[in-house]
């Protein structure tokens, strides 16, 4: 029996009586899983959550999935969270859209034999609908948007530095598996980015660059410095304007996503932009912070120290990955206009490289909608997938293959090579990279 | 002679084992990338932007690191190792622990039914004394003893 008087953390008389089996043995041991955690963290107390959750926990393969049995006890508890949730984008099991062999398939049909089970308790455990499956859910097509100072337990470092630092909402790295917990007891421990003290910055971080920055590059960057700790970037809004646009929301959400997989930063600041920073400054800064100014050159030895992660060096682009994190409506118009165009002045119809290009479900419907612009992008041969390309990678998948992406996360954890979105035209365009890499 | 620190036991108990030491963040997804999806008894780490561990065989040692980075896909790991056999003994955080350890290391203790021994706040002296091949003892009061 779990004697609550141990815990350090204050706990309400009705948190006190689940943990003595008040609510059933699973809740009990929910509970006590919660309340472990926030002791960890050495949290105060527990807070409700007010908000959507949105969680990492998608895929049925064991390693970065709850396990079936205890998602299965879960549901047959009749437990679920206490607010609709979204989740990461779906396994890629709609094969056609990846240049597979028929060896991949048959791998990853049996990686995801469990898919379909999942699918159907993720529902009864709250998966708002779906479709309800993306690393963007913030996009207005696909509508999980906290507002400031909501309390959630988000996963997905990409989405919880977004949630942090663009929108203002309070959610600290919650991971795997502790976001679906959190959010069926419907409260999380009062510690780190949720209190006042927490989202204060530790770092100056200053940009001194002649251009706006790759924000993939800028991110990692700025997350192998700090790692945990709360930046705060001045400099960005000389190149972005004051506040918030749809540009800066896809330069943010860029550049949080590579932050997040660098370090472990769930939130930054950007001077006059973000809205803690619009809102007290430079008041954000601790008291004797660090400071730390990023120069051209720096960014351009980062982007060099990236070893190539191909068997053969000198292979040519097989394929491509576009979209890790998913891409809005407005980045799909971009990579149409920028693809269509480099093709054009390479005398092509079609794409010599297999590109696959990642979006929302309600993003990619927003673009076909839109008729001429996604026929165009159809018609270069470039595919478009509602799923994630780092399980392309899983089991070794695509070990040997030449694969080349514009994301600093896919190239964290993955054999593919990262190049600059106008470079990555020019080679998925010329089905060539040029000498000097 | 014998040197020890004194942390916050986070999973407590009694056990001794041998160091492997990184001096930067612990990316778990990625370090444990590999091991997670083809079953063995090791646990190679996968990480190539971690010079320090990438390679070596993760499994039944005692990780001594600042504090786990990366993807929140890290949570599920401790379990899926747990479950596999093949986690480290323990965990020695120099720094408070962070979110994404605390979360997946108590899931794992809970729902898996096995410990990942877990002490944090050993402060910056430890992280540069201790070295890797070290025999460690750690008591459950979360005094960690390097041994001659």
């Amino acid at each position: 029996m779990i004697n609550p008087d141990n815990f350090k953390i204050k706990l309400t008389k009705e948190e006190k009586d689940i943990l003595q089996g008040s609510q059933g043995e699973t809740m009990q041991k929910i509970l006590e899983t919660v309340v472990c955690y926030g002791e960890a963290l050495g949290a105060e107390k527990l807070v409700a959550i007010n908000g959507y959750g949105h969680f990492v926990i998608t895929y049925a393969i064991p390693g970065i999935a709850p396990s079936m049995e205890m998602l299965a006890n879960l549901a047959a508890s009749g437990l679920k969270a206490k607010y609709p949730f979204t989740l990461d984008p779906k396994p890629p099991l709609d094969f056609e859209n990846w240049f597979l062999t028929a060896e991949q398939v048959k791998t990853l049909e049996q990686m995801y034999e469990d898919q379909e089970r999942y699918d159907e308790i993720m529902l009864e455990l709250g998966l708002r609908d779906t479709d309800a499956c993306t690393c963007t859910p913030y996009l207005p097509e696909v509508g999980n948007i906290p507002k400031r100072e909501d309390i959630l337990a988000w996963s997905e470092s990409a989405c919880a530095i977004f949630a942090n630092s663009v929108l203002g909402a309070r959610t600290n790295r919650t991971g795997a598996i502790m976001d679906l917990l959190t959010n069926i007891v419907g409260k999380t421990p009062l510690s780190g980015l949720l209190t006042d003290d927490g989202r204060r910055a530790a770092w100056l971080i200053k940009v001194e660059t002649e251009q706006l920055p790759l924000p993939q590059l800028l991110g990692a960057a700025i997350g192998k410095k700090v790692l945990a700790d709360v930046p705060f970037i001045a400099g960005l809004d000389t190149f972005l304007g004051p506040g918030l646009n749809e540009n800066t929301r896809d330069y943010l959400h860029e550049m949080g996503a590579a932050c997040a997989t660098a370090g472990a930063v769930g939130l930054y600041h950007v001077q006059n932009i973000t809205p803690e920073a619009v809102d007290y400054g430079t008041n954000l800064l601790v008291p004797n912070h660090k400071t730390y100014i990023i120069e051209d050159r720096e960014l351009d030895e980062l982007l060099s120290s990236y070893p190539i992660p191909w068997p053969k060096e000198d292979a040519l682009p097989e394929k491509c990955f576009i979209g890790c994190p998913h891409l809005s409506l407005q980045q799909l118009h971009w990579w149409t206009e920028k693809i269509t165009g480099a093709l054009q002045k390479e005398n092509r119809d079609q794409l010599p490289v297999k590109t696959t290009i990642c979006a929302a479900p309600q993003v990619l419907r927003a673009f076909q909608a839109d008729g001429g612009t996604y026929e165009l992008l159809k018609r270069t041969g470039a595919k478009f997938s509602v799923g994630c390309p780092m399980q392309i990678f899983d089991n070794d998948l695509s070990s040997g293959e030449a694969i080349v992406t514009n994301s600093n996360k896919l190239r964290a954890y993955t054999t593919a090579r990262f190049f600059p979105d106008e470079e990555l035209v020019d080679i998925i365009t010329s089905g060539k990279i040029k000498e000097e890499h | 002679m014998k040197k020890s620190f004194k942390g916050r036991p986070i999973l407590a108990g009694n056990i001794e084992g041998e160091a492997l030491v990184t001096k930067n963040g612990f990316n778990t997804y990625a370090s444990f990338f590999t091991s997670i999806h083809l079953p063995s008894d090791k646990a190679i780490c996968a990480d190539s932007s971690n010079r320090e561990l990438y390679g070596k065989n993760l499994a039944a040692k005692i990780i001594c690191l600042p504090n786990t980075t990366g993807s929140t896909s890290g949570g599920a790991v401790w379990q899926r190792l747990v479950r596999m056999g093949n986690a480290p003994k323990a965990m020695l955080f120099s720094q408070k622990i962070d979110s994404l350890g605390a979360g997946g290391l108590v899931v794992a203790d809970i729902w898996a039914g096995k410990r990942i021994y877990a002490v944090d706040q050993l402060g910056d002296d430890f992280l540069e004394t201790v070295k890797e091949g070290d025999r460690l003892v750690i008591k459950e009061d979360g005094t960690v003893i390097i041994r001659d």
